[in-house]
């Protein structure tokens, strides 16, 4: 016996990893889908279990291991798992959770129970020899990782995020100037920046874990929640190996169960109305995660009998169906089951969500189900952000949360409030610093205004200026601002200010004030042939940063998925004055598109500007030998860059 | 309650805190103000690559004060920090103990040290205010 904590440690890990392993097993067990080595496996599990519990001195779980083991024993000569076995089974491995975690004393009841459930399998008989031989070698030997306390990790990607200041510091006090007249030094930049990157992306592969981590118990609470109401539903996961930040995944769990608790209990329909509806008698929920960009969808999807119409006609009229689901105490159940005895509940998940900077969406069709979507960053320290400016202040928007910006000349005035009007859509419009409820001088003629949205709702929010995208480091305001809301905390710029990081939860939640000067319609859209802009890119955000950027100061532009729908419309529109493309896309990419403009259309001159997030030489000759007029590089995408150069080429 | 105190002036009055308790004193550089947040919050600063509340010491202690704040006094608690905005610190001394009583439940008492009276901070008390979960 030792009394090391580290051991104490490893020995949890390992058994409640054999656990979730058995759990499965008995499950697959129970329903006859097991294959012939399942017995041996838990077997074995459970045999690890009583070793490593007997070395560290705790009887209670050595106790109930081996009397696992000594049921499996029996079981196992008798050739056949009996059903009925599952259930005792499975309590036992709860309660021997709880006491590997220390958390419970003897089960003498439990214990009494699996020596009658063994005699009833063997009709005590030949009781198997106390000390089975090892089946193999200890999981302890087997596996090839070593333990790191989270906060070292979390040590370590801070320092990465600071190397990320560091980086910008050092940008900008180089000035963008010289970097680009000094070919040694922007080679050197280059490679600094790609060896960043790898290093940024190894942290964060420490600081994130699989989902699969806590979907292994899913099953198992699904079957026992379906077991209580009566119904038939089976879960099926998918993308269970998408990686999420452990401090997110750790508080997942219960947002999760009490969605897959919804699903059931509210969401699918019993048996026979599933039956008279024409469905198949068994119900499906579904829990799906991905992967986007810096993002992470979680969807929990059933196909029950959706939400009742009259909380979509609710939803329609005010605000979103997220919203309505999530008001506090509210339930779509006509009778309260004990499951949800509580309403919904849907606004404690909503809020866990929004702690991140999340967010949280719903849809729902009568008679088909019903989605509930939960939008996660896939890393915690890191985020990128729309950086604006208002009253000499920074404010940084999760980009996730920014649909596009626009200037606010379209705006119109309904019943005292200001709107803007957007494709056929009207979004409240309000003064950035008003919204957050702060002050800063009068805003200028043309303000641009960013169009936020969160949970369904959206906000067109106007500032001073754009001042461009960039990956942040979020730093907490910390406990003593703790109570401050509206923000996710804050940045530091590459040039020393501090960005507060605005919360799009809060920022859309938020009531634009009627505004004393009324805020005229834009004048008769007056043709000015303002130059047209075709933007080529296939990533949705990109494009649509690109757009708001460019319409904002005053182009017209047009958009292209790849290479070949660009290449068409350079073809087809002779407006067109200027390209912006993307370097790497499917179909054809930027190269191939500077290459076909340059030799197989009647303006080879046509001005065309890369623009990649590869900031590597190669890239960069590719570009130019293509016949590039102009290079950007994605990272440092700032949009007086972008700006100046279009200006420059179209010679505005 | 004596010791070796940080002295510092604040709208003409004197307020001391353990030496213990202060972290540094730093210029007042650029704050960002926090919209939202309580009026005696004056924002967050740039503090070593770190985001640090800074809040107004006048303010915090319903002093009025001429001119703005100078300085920042950084200090800590229980793991906590927090940045207050001060006029300048007057001098790092061994104060006596605190003998007159205040009405003021973010001091220990006041000090009289050479005719002049000092308000002796209780840091766990201020941290508390400041957090906004004093009760």
């Amino acid at each position: 016996m030792t009394d090391e904590p580290e051991f104490l440690d490893i020995f949890r890990d390992e058994a409640n990893e054999r656990l979730d392993n058995m759990v499965d097993t008995l499950l697959a067990l129970e329903s006859g889908r097991a294959g012939p080595e399942a017995l041996d496996s838990l077997f074995r599990d459970a045999h690890t279990i009583k070793g490593g519990a007997g070395m560290l001195g705790l009887d209670d779980a050595r106790s109930l291991a081996h009397a696992i083991e000594d049921v499996l024993g029996s079981v196992r000569e008798a050739g056949e798992f009996p059903a009925q076995l599952a259930d005792p089974l499975l309590r036992a491995t709860d309660a021997l959770r709880r006491h590997v975690e220390g958390e419970s004393e003897g089960t003498p009841d439990l214990l009494e129970e699996l020596a009658a459930r063994r005699a009833g399998v063997v009709g005590d008989v030949a009781a198997p020899a106390e000390e089975t031989p090892e089946p193999q070698a200890s999981g302890l030997v087997e596996r090839r990782a070593i333990r790191v306390p989270a906060h070292k990790i979390d040590r370590l990607l801070d320092l990465v995020g600071e190397t990320v200041l560091h980086r910008r510091r050092l940008e900008h006090a180089l000035g963008g100037e010289r970097i680009a007249g000094d070919v040694g030094l922007s080679g050197e930049l280059d490679s600094g920046e790609r060896l960043f990157e790898e290093l940024r992306d190894a942290a964060i592969q420490m600081r994130t874990l699989p989902i699969s981590t806590i979907t292994g118990a899913l099953p198992r609470a699904v079957r026992d929640i379906a077991a209580t109401e009566g119904k038939d539903v089976e879960l099926v996961v998918s993308g269970e190996e998408t990686e999420l930040d452990r401090v997110i995944l750790e508080s997942l769990s219960e947002p999760l169960a009490h969605l897959l608790r919804n699903a059931i209990g509210h969401g699918i329909e019993s048996a026979q109305e599933r039956e008279r509806a024409g469905k198949p008698a068994h119900g499906t929920v579904e829990l799906r995660a991905e992967q986007r960009g810096g993002l992470v969808e979680i969807v929990v999807a059933d196909d029950g009998r959706g939400v009742p119409k009259n909380v979509l006609k609710q939803a329609e009229r005010g605000g979103s169906l997220a919203d309505v689901l999530a008001r506090p105490g509210f339930s779509t159940a006509d009778e309260v089951t004990e499951l949800s005895g509580r309403g919904v509940g849907l606004d404690a998940v909503k809020r866990y969500v929004e702690s991140f900077g999340g967010s949280f969406e719903a849809y729902s069709e009568p008679g088909k189900g019903t989605q509930i979507v939960l939008v996660l960053p896939l890393a915690l320290a890191l985020l990128e952000v729309l950086l604006v400016e208002r009253g000499r202040q920074a404010f940084g928007v999760p980009l996730a949360a920014v649909e596009e910006a626009v200037t606010a000349e379209d705006s119109l005035q309904l019943e005292g409030t200001v709107a803007l009007e957007l494709r056929g859509r009207s979004i409240p419009l309000g003064d950035l610093a008003e919204l957050i409820g702060g002050a800063a001088p009068p805003l200028g003629d043309r303000a641009p205004a960013i169009v936020v949205s969160s949970g369904g709702r959206r906000i067109a929010a106007l500032c001073d200026r754009l001042l461009g995208q960039e990956e942040v480091v979020v730093k907490p305001l910390g406990p003593l601002l703790r109570s401050v809301e509206g923000y996710l905390g804050g940045a530091i710029l590459g040039d020393g200010r501090i960005a507060l990081l605005l919360d799009p939860a809060a920022l859309t939640r938020a009531k634009p004030q009627a505004r004393k000067r009324a805020t005229t319609a834009a004048p008769a859209a007056v043709e000015r042939r303002a130059p047209k802009v075709l933007v080529v890119e296939d990533s949705y955000t990109v494009r649509a940063l690109q757009r708001s950027i460019l319409e904002a100061a005053g182009y017209r532009v047009e958009t292209a998925r790849d290479g070949r729908e660009g290449l068409d419309r350079v073809l087809s529109d002779n407006e067109i004055d200027l390209v912006i493309t993307d370097l790497e896309m499917p179909e054809m990419d930027g190269v191939e598109l500077t290459k076909a403009i340059r030799a197989r259309t009647e303006r080879p001159s046509l001005p065309v500007v890369v623009v990649t997030s590869h900031s590597g030489d190669d890239d960069r000759r590719r570009g130019v030998e293509a016949g590039a007029d102009a290079y950007i590089v994605k990272r440092a995408f700032d949009q007086q860059a972008l700006l100046d150069i279009v200006e420059r080429l179209v010679g505005r | 309650m004596n010791g070796v105190h940080v002295r510092l002036r604040v709208g003409g009055e004197s307020y001391a805190f353990a030496v213990e308790n202060v972290l540094e004193v730093a210029e007042l550089g650029d704050v960002a103000p926090v919209p939202g947040s309580d009026e005696c919050v004056l924002g967050v600063s740039n503090l070593h690559g770190e985001v640090m509340p800074v809040f107004d010491l006048a303010s915090v202690f319903g002093i009025s004060r001429e001119g703005a704040a100078q300085r920042l006094l950084v200090v800590e608690h229980d793991g906590r920090h927090a940045a207050l905005a001060i006029d300048e610190v007057v001098d790092v001394a061994e104060l006596p103990a605190p003998t007159e009583e205040t009405e003021s439940a973010l001091l220990h008492g006041a000090a009289l040290d050479h005719g002049e009276l000092v308000g002796m901070v209780d840091v766990a008390s201020l941290f508390r205010t400041l957090a906004g979960d004093d009760s």
